[in-house]
């Protein structure tokens, strides 16, 4: 045998081997072998007897043409969100040439207690600061004893609207009151958390959640904006806070350079998992995969859920949206309470699938009665 | 033939001008500052003209590559007269040429797509009739437009090189310039738009509520096999024909295809060989991810997302031209002193650690240079724009200036390319003696597939890229 000859063909033959093997087997049934099976999740974390949640705001912009003009003349979804202009931030210099220190010291005196003056000034130096609405919702917990304690979810984004419907809503009495537990942050996006002041106005010393991966500007804000109390940084992963309710850490990568968003599950006796969302930037899929991967809950049914999707939030689409929308056929939801950022075709489609989405009354600027509007209450049980 | 009916590339002979890595470095120095320079002008979040949209850049990005392999692979630099190619200086070359091919782009992304197929036949190629949509904002009619347009560049951009790479311009080769440019360009516009309308109009289709079903098959056949509606799918498998078919021209040297001597088998045999192996590459990556991330799961928004998963796997495909074409311009498609089969098995290995070393530094640094965000899955986030705005300049660097500063060029005669095609052949020539170890060297192949996939999920577990 000629050795040189018998390397040639070797080394001809190892391409042709390798690339033969990746194409008859990769994609075939076959392949199964190699790959884990999922295994059902078995953490416990307990049961509570209900969950009620109320709508205080789902319009984080109101007018989706201005907001994108925003996105655009900023350069696009990548761009820093501290650095559009946006209110409370401005500085007068225009789209996409702020950020946070300039914006901070024009106000950061003037918080948390004085907002109108505050939001004058942010007035006159953001990019169409009026079209600012924000997200936030009061998720009130029912243990099996009966005793109730309630969250914040979130603190919306302009802080005259926030305040607005914070007292229509009452929770500037629970705050001031010290009847509301903590405050859920889920993530740094602006329409979800640049309204803390209409926050902290009322109560600094709220226990305040986060996910661990703020940026600095971030976390400075918290500071700026006058809290004074406890702040955990939640960690990727599961985090029981009180029995039937946990929080998750998702480490997921943004739009407008945001990095992770924490959500809650709650295991309600008898129906099933409940889950209550901000943006749910990590997708409802994974949402609910990692809840069947990690958790026990009732009935083994993902019974329901709250909050926005963040599926077409400026109103796009995209075929995988599609697959979203058929995919989430699998989990048969019993209760779908989307809003916000599901977005309105979404929403359609939704009710068009005919998944149970749980309509609105299309209040206090909200769009549609296609989904959970502001001021609107979903229950679970019903 | 006579010398000036040779194509430019081929005629050239460019020697590196100086000993050891100074030619290398000084060419790295160079590109690499032109990509951050350009890269901060054009493309970054946190720049100036801030293009990465990321539609917007990501179709200026693709169609550049498209009119550097236009003018130089298909039109052979004409209108440029063969003279002022030969002797101009590199700069001058690189600049001209450069500014050239961004004028062509823009006329085709505007002038044809938008212009006139936006306004005259396909309402989804213009941002402004796409505008005329209830709801429809102008900063995603231009995402849509500019999604669509770039998804032919997609196309384009393995048709155009797989027609001279493989098909061997055939059947244009004996006319002169510019009618076999323009016969080979008609050839594989037509076939680019054939491929176009069956793999990604049924996507573009989608984008609509109600689908359009009545412009558009809708749901697009291929959804039950790649569990998406998304064309993604497509663009796993085309951009892996984008890849692999410059690996054929480069470091695999159209090898084992230029051993069939029958001219037409050759070349059909090495037109469909590419997409064989393309298809066999897509679904080894689809793989990887399975067995790193586990099981697709259909409506998931990120890493298991059957639309983002395939086209994670053009994007890895990507990180693998970069160091194959490193190999190929900057290191003289080392080593060459071996039997062809040995050369190539040891470039392909270089490669994949190069395209594994690059992978693994654009996810852990990427987001520090490049203005993105970290992480794997961000909806609106392509490696394949910075890793495609490298290459486009590594190729302006080696075909527009030819190789300057670290290389200088000689011109080769008709004569001195048919010695080296001879010795080529006598390095590459199959003989009986080659069976027995090809039939080793098959098993051996399978061996280390199965190896690779049986690690993988420790390697997935014991190494964690983005923190």
């Amino acid at each position: 045998m000629d050795r040189r000859e018998f390397i040639k063909g070797a080394a001809l033959g190892v391409g042709v081997g390798a690339i033969g093997a990746m194409g008859a087997y990769s994609y075939s049934p076959m392949r199964r072998a190699f790959l884990k099976d999922v295994k059902r999740g078995t953490a416990d974390i307990g049961v509570c007897k209900a969950v009620k949640i109320t709508n205080i705001s789902e319009t984080s912009w109101f007018d989706n043409g201005i907001f994108m003009q925003d996105v655009t003349g900023a350069g696009g979804l990548l761009v820093d969100q501290y650095t559009f202009n946006w209110p409370p931030f401005g500085n007068g210099k225009g789209i996409g040439k702020g950020n946070y220190a300039d914006g901070m010291k024009l106000i950061k005196h003037l918080l948390p207690n004085k907002l109108e003056e505050a939001w004058k000034i942010v007035s006159e130096k953001s990019v169409h600061a009026d079209n600012a609405g924000g997200f936030s919702c009061l998720v009130e917990i029912e243990n099996m004893d009966g005793k109730v304690t309630k969250y914040l979810f979130d603190t919306g984004w302009n802080y005259l609207w926030m305040d607005t419907c914070y007292k229509r809503e009452g929770i500037d009495t629970m705050l001031a009151n010290n009847e509301i537990a903590a405050m859920i942050q889920t993530h740094e996006h602006m329409d979800h958390y640049f309204g803390l002041p209409a926050v902290t106005k009322y109560n600094p010393n709220i226990h305040i959640y986060t996910p661990n991966t703020f940026y600095p500007n971030g976390k400075q804000y918290l500071k700026d904006c006058g809290h004074v109390g406890k702040w955990t940084e939640v960690p990727k992963g599961l985090h029981k806070i009180q029995d039937g309710v946990a929080l998750y850490g998702f480490d997921c990568p943004i739009i407008f350079n945001v990095f992770g968003e924490i959500s809650m599950y709650c295991n309600v006796k008898d129906i099933g998992l409940v889950s209550i969302t901000g943006c749910c930037h990590q997708g409802i899929i994974l949402f609910a995969d990692t809840a069947y991967k990690t958790i026990a809950y009732e009935n083994d049914q993902f019974y329901g859920l709250y909050g926005g999707l963040h599926i077409s939030p400026f109103d796009d689409w995209d075929p995988k949206y599609d697959d979203l929308v058929i995919g989430l056929k699998k989990w048969d939801l019993q209760r779908v309470g989307c809003n916000h950022c599901t977005g309105l075709i979404t929403a359609q489609k939704f009710v068009d699938a005919g998944y149970p989405v749980v309509k609105g009354t299309a209040r206090f600027r909200s769009k549609t009665t296609n989904y959970l509007g502001n001021g609107d209450v979903i229950k679970f049980p019903s | 033939m006579a010398d000036h009916d040779i194509p430019y590339l081929e005629e050239r002979k460019l020697i590196k001008r100086w000993q050891g890595p100074w030619p290398v470095l000084a060419n790295m120095v160079l590109t690499l500052s032109i990509f951050a320079v350009t890269w901060w002008i054009f493309q970054d979040p946190r720049g100036i003209m801030r293009f990465y949209t990321p539609y917007v850049g990501y179709n200026y990005c693709r169609w550049w590559l498209v009119i550097l392999i236009w003018m130089a692979y298909i039109f052979d630099f004409w209108p440029f007269k063969r003279s002022w190619i030969r002797n101009a200086h590199p700069l001058q070359k690189g600049l001209v040429l450069s500014l050239v091919s961004v004028g062509i782009m823009i006329m085709m992304i505007h002038g044809f797509f938008e212009g006139i197929l936006g306004n005259f036949a396909f309402a989804y190629f213009s941002p402004h009739q796409l505008q005329k949509l209830p709801g429809l904002t102008e900063f995603y009619s231009t995402e849509y437009a500019a999604q669509a347009c770039m998804m032919f560049a997609v196309i384009a951009s393995w048709i155009s090189p797989a027609w001279i790479v493989a098909l061997e311009g055939r059947p244009w080769q004996d006319q002169g310039q510019p009618v076999r440019g323009f016969s080979i360009w008609l050839g594989t516009f037509c076939l680019s738009l054939v491929i176009y309308f069956m793999t990604m109009h049924n996507h573009m289709g989608i984008l609509y509520y109600p689908w359009q079903y009545f412009t558009a098959i809708t749901p697009p056949y291929w959804e039950s096999f790649a569990q998406t509606v998304s064309a993604n799918f497509h663009v796993a498998w085309i951009m892996c024909c984008t890849v692999v078919v410059w690996f054929m021209e480069g470091i695999w040297e159209r090898y084992p295809f230029c051993l069939i001597k029958r001219p037409w088998l050759r070349r059909f045999s090495l037109f469909f060989g590419i997409i064989v192996i393309s298809v066999s590459l897509c679904f080894f990556f689809w793989y990887m991810q399975e067995l790193v991330w586990g099981d697709a799961i259909r409506g998931h928004k990120r890493d298991a997302a059957p639309d983002w998963r395939w086209l994670h796997v053009g994007e890895t495909a990507i990180f693998f031209l970069v160091p194959a074409l490193f190999l190929q311009f900057y290191c003289g498609n080392w080593p060459n002193k071996f039997s062809t089969p040995v050369n190539i098995l040891i470039r392909t290995f270089l490669v994949i650690l190069g395209g594994i070393t690059v992978y693994c530094l654009y996810y852990q640094y990427a987001h520090l240079v490049l203005g993105t965000q970290k992480g794997f899955s961000h909806p609106q986030q392509f490696p394949m724009i910075p890793m495609i705005w490298l290459i486009n300049i590594w190729l302006i660097n080696w075909w527009f200036m030819d190789g300057w500063p670290g290389w200088k060029r000689e011109l080769r005669t008709s004569e001195d390319i048919a010695t080296d095609e001879h010795a080529f052949a006598a390095k590459s020539a199959w003989t009986p003696a080659m069976l027995p170890g090809l039939v080793v060297g098959i098993l051996a192949g399978v061996i280390l597939y199965f190896a690779i996939v049986a690690a993988l999920p420790w390697f997935s577990a014991h190494f964690t890229l983005v923190q």
